[in-house]
């Protein structure tokens, strides 16, 4: 019997037949709809993929004319973390000029808005130079990182400490002030590099420390997008699932523990979020059929209700592209074109 | 009062994490000549697993989560005093911890929680805990089972580093192993010759008691 090579969520190179395939699809799209509580795939989108997974060609891509945007994140810290040494601004031409981006993106190497606080106004002259050598849409990202405000490196008792003591409500008490912290600063940084001259500010891998940082994330999009109307705000998320650390946290009335993709999406358009990116972690135990069409499952629930252009989050370990150093080639493409044709969302 | 009724009660009270009523049924039970090992396996034991399903399914949280393992201490504290002095009714000893350079503690936590819940003793290690300490430790403890953690693809190396340190110094047989972390995967836990591997606190419940025999 013909087998289709393909991967597991950890990277690892499998050969399945058409039946595995088929059935890790079908098993893909019911996980995301039991556990979301929304729509599976329709048989012609399964069928779709299964075309995806057995095509030959090592890399795949879409028809010309459905091609979407490419915004990246933390754009000036990758380079670095590849020991190739460019500057930030040379970073930004590299993904303007080389790799073809549609939006760029300025960062500090720590990527959290905390630790930019101090050095903001070194940040604002960099930008300030990017924005004269660069012509795409040059946005300031940093993610949320609440853990950031509990000790030992923040002013608040650390819950991870509290919650294994039975200390609930200790634990709840800190989680909340950390919330007051990281808006101040989230709004701080922020309204900073905007009126510096970003065209649009990033709050990336929200929600990672659970239900309290998506909660201060989208207080301080409340308050930016009520200072500054026209201000591009682009949010994306940690995890298909958001974490119920504190679990009695709400916003307009709907609890944030327990939210999956399209609630997320509703609430951050709410807040006054401009470009949203759902994120669906990956399985490394299971194929990359049955996770690229979770991750899409998981997506299209967002693209079907959407007010707002919807770029999901694609890289290592999330967007159903395996947990690897380096993406392979033959999964990103995959994930990449299912994303798209299912979906037909505005960018990766 | 009818049996059932009781085991329901109880897994109702770890569900509701209702610390108020835990004491009335527990002595309840040993009133009504209910075996304490009896009630806690087919009431409280029962109510924690599920908690774990819920939590497993997103629906609870990890406030819930640990105030039902609070619930269940308080449970078993009071149906093991009325056992007579001497009778060991742990499960097995489990030493855990997250790897060295690695500091991620919550997935680690729960497993932690619900085996306490189950009536395993575990030595928690914290996190970025280095391979030789768990050795230590176990040896100090007379362990059964050494349990690691790791989420970091470049972490990951140290449960192998573990699985060689105990082959090194004899201790391989005598110390079973359980690895978990996002990375981690039953191939990884194969290759590097680990005993079990858990995706959860659920399942790794289900491990350490698989490799306790029990």
């Amino acid at each position: 019997m013909q087998k289709y090579a393909t991967r597991m969520g950890d990277g690892f190179r499998v050969e399945l037949t058409e039946d595995e395939i088929k059935q890790d699809i079908e098993e893909g799209t019911n996980d995301a709809s039991e556990k979301g509580k929304i729509e599976p795939l329709s048989k012609d989108a399964q069928n779709r993929l299964l075309e995806i997974f057995k095509c030959p060609d090592k890399s795949v891509g879409v028809e010309r004319g459905s091609e979407v945007i490419l915004s990246y994140d933390s754009g000036t810290t990758k380079f670095k973390r590849a020991n190739v040494s460019v500057s930030k601004i040379q970073s930004l031409q590299i993904y303007e000029r080389l790799i073809g981006a549609d939006t760029l993106e300025l960062a500090h190497i720590d990527y959290s808005f905390k630790p930019v606080k101090p050095i903001v106004v070194f940040e604002q002259p960099i930008l300030e130079q990017a924005l004269l050598m660069t012509i795409p849409p040059l946005f300031y990202g940093a993610m949320p990182n609440l853990g950031l405000y509990s000790q030992p490196d923040g002013p608040c008792e650390n819950p991870a400490d509290l919650l294994p003591k039975g200390k609930i409500s200790e634990a709840r008490e800190s989680y909340e002030k950390q919330i007051e912290y990281a808006v101040k600063d989230m709004v701080y940084v922020g309204g900073q590099m905007y009126e510096a001259g970003a065209d649009g500010i990033n709050f990336d891998t929200t929600g990672a420390a659970g239900d309290a940082e998506f909660l201060a994330a989208l207080k301080a999009v409340e308050i930016l997008r009520e200072k500054y109307p026209a201000m591009c705000i682009q949010m994306g998320m940690a995890g298909e699932f958001v974490l119920g650390m504190h679990g009695e946290l709400y916003y307009d009335d709907t609890r944030l523990a327990g939210l999956y993709t399209h609630g997320q999406l509703e609430l951050a358009q709410k807040a006054g979020v401009t470009i949203f990116g759902p994120t669906v972690n990956i399985v490394t135990g299971k194929s990359l059929p049955w996770n690229i069409t979770r991750a899409v499952t998981f997506t299209k629930a967002c693209t079907d209700i959407a007010t707002i252009p919807i770029h999901a989050c694609m890289g290592m370990g999330v967007g159903g592209v395996p947990l690897t150093l380096s993406p392979p080639v033959d999964a990103l493409t995959r994930a990449s074109k299912a994303m798209v044709e299912i979906t037909r969302l505005d960018g990766l | 009062m009818d049996r059932e009724k009781l085991f329901k009660d109880a897994q109702d009270i770890i569900i509701k994490c209702d610390n108020d009523r835990v004491e009335e049924v527990a002595k309840l039970a040993l009133s009504e000549g209910i075996e304490p090992l009896e009630m806690i396996n087919e009431g409280f034991r029962v109510g924690i697993t599920k908690m774990g399903d819920l939590f497993e399914r997103g629906e609870v949280f990890l406030p819930e989560l640990i105030q039902s393992a609070e619930v269940m201490k308080k449970a078993t504290d009071i149906l093991m005093e009325s056992l007579p002095k001497g009778i060991d009714t742990k499960r097995g000893t489990v030493v855990i911890g997250t790897v060295q350079g690695d500091i991620h503690d919550i997935g680690k936590i729960l497993v932690v929680t619900m085996l306490q819940a189950n009536s395993f003793e575990v030595f928690d290690l914290g996190h970025d805990v280095e391979t030789e300490m768990f050795i230590e430790k176990a040896k100090e403890t007379n362990a059964d089972i050494i349990g690691t953690s790791s989420l970091l693809t470049t972490t990951m190396k140290y449960q192998k580093e573990l699985e060689d340190e105990l082959k090194k110094s004899g201790l391989k047989g005598k110390f079973k192993t359980i690895v978990g972390g996002a990375p981690v995967t039953q191939r990884w836990a194969d290759r590097i010759g680990a005993d079990a591997y858990a995706e959860n606190a659920s399942t790794a419940v289900r491990e350490v008691q698989s490799l306790m025999g029990s």
